[in-house]
């Protein structure tokens, strides 16, 4: 067990570098719109565009061979410098700093109430296969799985905002960000979080009810109830365990894919200043040291994501083995 | 005696078992209750009747399934020739008769891009896929009585055969829709709107408001296209986008996901290193990219979504596989000879099929939400008419014209829904291990 958590462990590493690696040779073949508008100002104005290339180009620090470049910038983001953005004249990190809490906000709670809501509905739901509760946990999941987040957000918006005034239209952050924890700022909070838990818990509701139906009719589970084993200890120990085994797969990548896409959506709609806008905007305007910035938080929150994933894998299902098999 | 039974011996590999689902429903046909239920049973197979196609299928003779595939393949390759060498950058191609069910199109405009190539394969694919079904009339009759009892599962059915009929058919036949400034704001038709919100009403005004008219029937938007024509160019583009897309990628991830849990060793865990790697970039990040190196093409977007989407479906199937892999019946075909992609073939990817059916069914709906998304945010196909573009576009106007927004939102909404009620009933009605 010792060495395989040391080679997951190693091997996320190596993913991480991996990515980056990827990462940076997709931003180094992308046009330089900056770089295209400098060489156009020099030839209205009658210069030598290439003259102004490479004058921009060794501003910027572009102008040595690609491995060294991709040395350095390892080197950079080892030591915590992880470059300079342009369009906000600030450091990478502190830009990512100054946005991560924003979305933090809203997601930390979407997350936690959508998967522990999701599981229990779920399970519930497997438990009482066909009945009218079972049809109203299904009722929700599809709604909340079929309702496009960013139009469902334009609506409450519209209804809650503008037509009943309970919520502020325009969100404040400079109150989420001096009263974090007020009133005030869930309020302003509530729809974001609404909308985001309705798409993660749907899908995790989903999976829960189809993963422990499988288990629910099982000879085990039948032996188990058979022994005199109480309901809820059926519940947890015979369907919870091997339902969390596929459903760990599912949660890891299911949730944060949802939790990732959704935040650019949901920062759009709402106008929250996190993370999402600030990468959308770094992608938009073609600032790449803070789009490379603003992929590295999501890329370590999902490699570490996948560790734990693959460590719980091991832990919950004993007839996955560990080692190398055969 | 029930005459199903020998379907149910699994490891008796080829002979008995012609196609994936017989082997599965087997379990809830030989209850007696049933069949004595219902007495008019077409069902009519006995012991002794042997299935001649499987074994011709087996030793790789000419069975009538795989000569009609040859045939529209072959087509499709002369077609898609043409299109290249003889039409080549001219904007319009114009069908003959060679091209079997796109006939009555000959003589239309229309302009076959690289999706709608792809699209084609994909319905001549999914077709074929379904050739079993059709030549084992039993085994459909009792998936559709399981299906049935599903009421909005059915009815979803019925509504995504009309969005797929429209879309296809609807868009070679409707014009695209058309700028036209006097008509913009025009609510739909049996609603009306406050007469200063559109600059010029086609409609009568009444009480000084102005009346939708069946011009357009779910009203214009800002710029005058009639929304219905819009909302059916916008079928089209996320019919491609979730069938072709969904196709690419599970048939990477069975794939990928048997082979890693049949053979084990180091194929399986370079395949699922692999598939980490993959996985931790999420697709959306990955599209983000992309569309900014290359534009957000539709072509491109379905590629992406395809080629990059399949990871968390082959370790669903890889988690399901291995456990099959442990059941008797595995053992019971190694035994008598059967090689492994044979194994892997008739007996592991049938029994996980239900997973497969499951992820694919939910892939559709997510793929159709991610382009609809990438659409609203600016960053999809900006030349086409898809409903996330329309959503956005009357993002500005939801407090006077309301209705820009919510059509096509409306449609995005119902597509999805209709597609995860029929995903939910699918499994049901294909898993054999549970007896409703």
């Amino acid at each position: 067990m010792k060495r395989y958590t040391a080679r997951r462990i190693a091997w996320a590493g190596v993913v991480a570098l991996l990515i980056l690696t990827i990462t940076f040779v997709l931003l180094e073949l992308a046009p330089d719109s900056q770089l295209a508008r400098v060489q156009f100002r020099a030839a209205a104005s009658g210069e030598s565009a290439e003259a102004a290339a490479d004058a921009y180009a060794r501003r910027r620090g572009l102008d040595g061979p690609l491995w060294e470049r991709y040395l350095e910038y390892l080197a950079n983001l080892a030591s915590g410098d992880w470059g300079w953005s342009d369009t906000r004249s600030q450091p990478v990190a502190e830009a990512i700093l100054t946005a991560l809490p924003y979305s933090l906000m809203y997601t930390v709670p979407a997350v936690l109430v959508s998967t522990t809501l999701g599981i229990a509905i779920g399970l519930y739901s497997a438990f009482n296969q066909y009945t009218k509760a079972d049809y109203a946990a299904t009722f929700v999941a599809f709604f909340g799985v079929s309702i496009p987040n960013f139009w469902f957000g334009i609506v409450l918006l519209l209804l809650f905002a503008v037509y009943l005034g309970w919520v502020p239209v325009l969100f404040d952050a400079e109150l989420a960000r001096t009263r974090t924890f007020s009133l005030a700022n869930a309020r302003q909070l509530a729809l974001p979080v609404f909308v985001l838990a309705t798409s993660a818990i749907a899908s995790t509701m989903r999976y829960a009810r189809a993963e422990a139906l499988e288990y629910v009719r099982a000879a085990f589970v039948k032996t188990a109830r058979a022994k005199g084993a109480h309901e809820w200890r059926v519940l947890t120990r015979h369907v919870l365990r091997p339902t969390l085994v596929p459903l760990s797969t599912i949660l890891v990548g299911d949730l944060l894919g949802v939790v990732l896409s959704a935040s650019y959506l949901v920062e759009v709609v709402f106008g929250i200043p996190g993370l999402g806008r600030l990468s959308l905007e770094a992608i938009r305007r073609q600032d790449t040291a803070l789009v490379l910035g603003t992929t590295l938080v999501p890329v370590f929150v999902a490699v570490i994501g996948n560790l734990l994933q693959d460590l719980a894998y091991a832990v919950l299902d004993p007839r996955i083995e560990y080692g190398d098999r055969r | 005696m029930s005459d199903d039974g020998v379907d149910r011996f699994d490891g008796d590999d080829s002979r008995g078992t012609d196609d994936s689902g017989r082997e599965r429903s087997s379990e809830s046909d030989d209850s007696g209750r049933e069949r004595s239920a219902d007495p008019d049973d077409p069902r009519r197979e006995r012991f002794e009747d042997v299935d001649w196609d499987a074994i011709g299928e087996d030793t790789g003779g000419v069975t009538r399934t795989r000569l009609a595939a040859g045939v529209a393949v072959g087509l499709y390759a002369l077609a898609l020739a043409y299109d290249l060498v003889v039409a080549g950058a001219d904007p319009t191609v114009a069908f003959d008769a060679g091209v079997p069910w796109r006939a009555a199109g000959a003589s239309l405009v229309w302009d076959v891009t690289a999706v709608d190539w792809l699209f084609v394969a994909t319905l001549l694919v999914a077709g074929f896929s379904l050739a079993p079904l059709a030549r084992n009339r039993r085994l459909t009759a009792h998936y559709w009585r399981r299906f049935r009892r599903h009421t909005p599962a059915v009815l979803s059915l019925w509504y995504l055969l009309a969005i797929f009929a429209l879309g296809t058919v609807g868009t070679v036949v409707i014009d695209q829709p058309s700028l036209d400034v006097a008509a913009a704001y025009q609510p739909p038709v049996f609603l009306s709107v406050d007469a200063s919100v559109p600059t010029e009403c086609v409609g009568p005004v009444v009480e000084g408001r102005c009346r939708g008219t069946w011009t357009y029937p779910l009203g214009t938007t800002g710029n005058g296209r009639g929304l219905l024509t819009l909302a059916i160019y916008g079928m089209r583009v996320s019919m491609q986008v979730g069938l072709i897309a969904t196709l690419i990628s599970i048939t990477i991830a069975t794939a990928v996901g048997t082979t890693a849990a049949y053979t084990g060793g180091w194929v399986d865990e370079a395949l699922m290193r692999y598939v980490d790697v993959q996985q931790t970039f999420p697709t959306f990040f990955l599209f983000l990219f992309l569309a900014y190196l290359f534009g957000g093409s539709l072509f491109v977007l379905i590629l992406i979504f395809g080629v990059t989407g399949w990871g968390g479906i082959a370790r669903i199937v890889r988690s399901e596989a291995l456990q099959r892999r442990e059941e008797g019946y595995v053992d019971a075909a190694r035994i008598s000879g059967a090689s492994s992609l044979s194994v892997i073939r008739r007996h592991v990817v049938p029994n996980v099929s239900n997973s497969i059916v499951t992820a694919a069914t939910l892939n559709i709906p997510f793929l159709v939400l991610s382009e609809a998304a990438l659409s609203f945010i600016g960053l999809g196909d900006v030349t086409l008419p898809s409903w996330g573009q329309t959503i956005a576009a009357g993002r500005g106007d939801l407090g006077t014209a309301w209705w820009i927004s919510t059509v096509p939102g409306l449609f995005l909404f119902a597509t999805i829904l209709a597609f995860n009620f029929l995903g939910d009933a699918l499994r049901d009605a294909l898993d054999p291990r549970q007896e409703v």
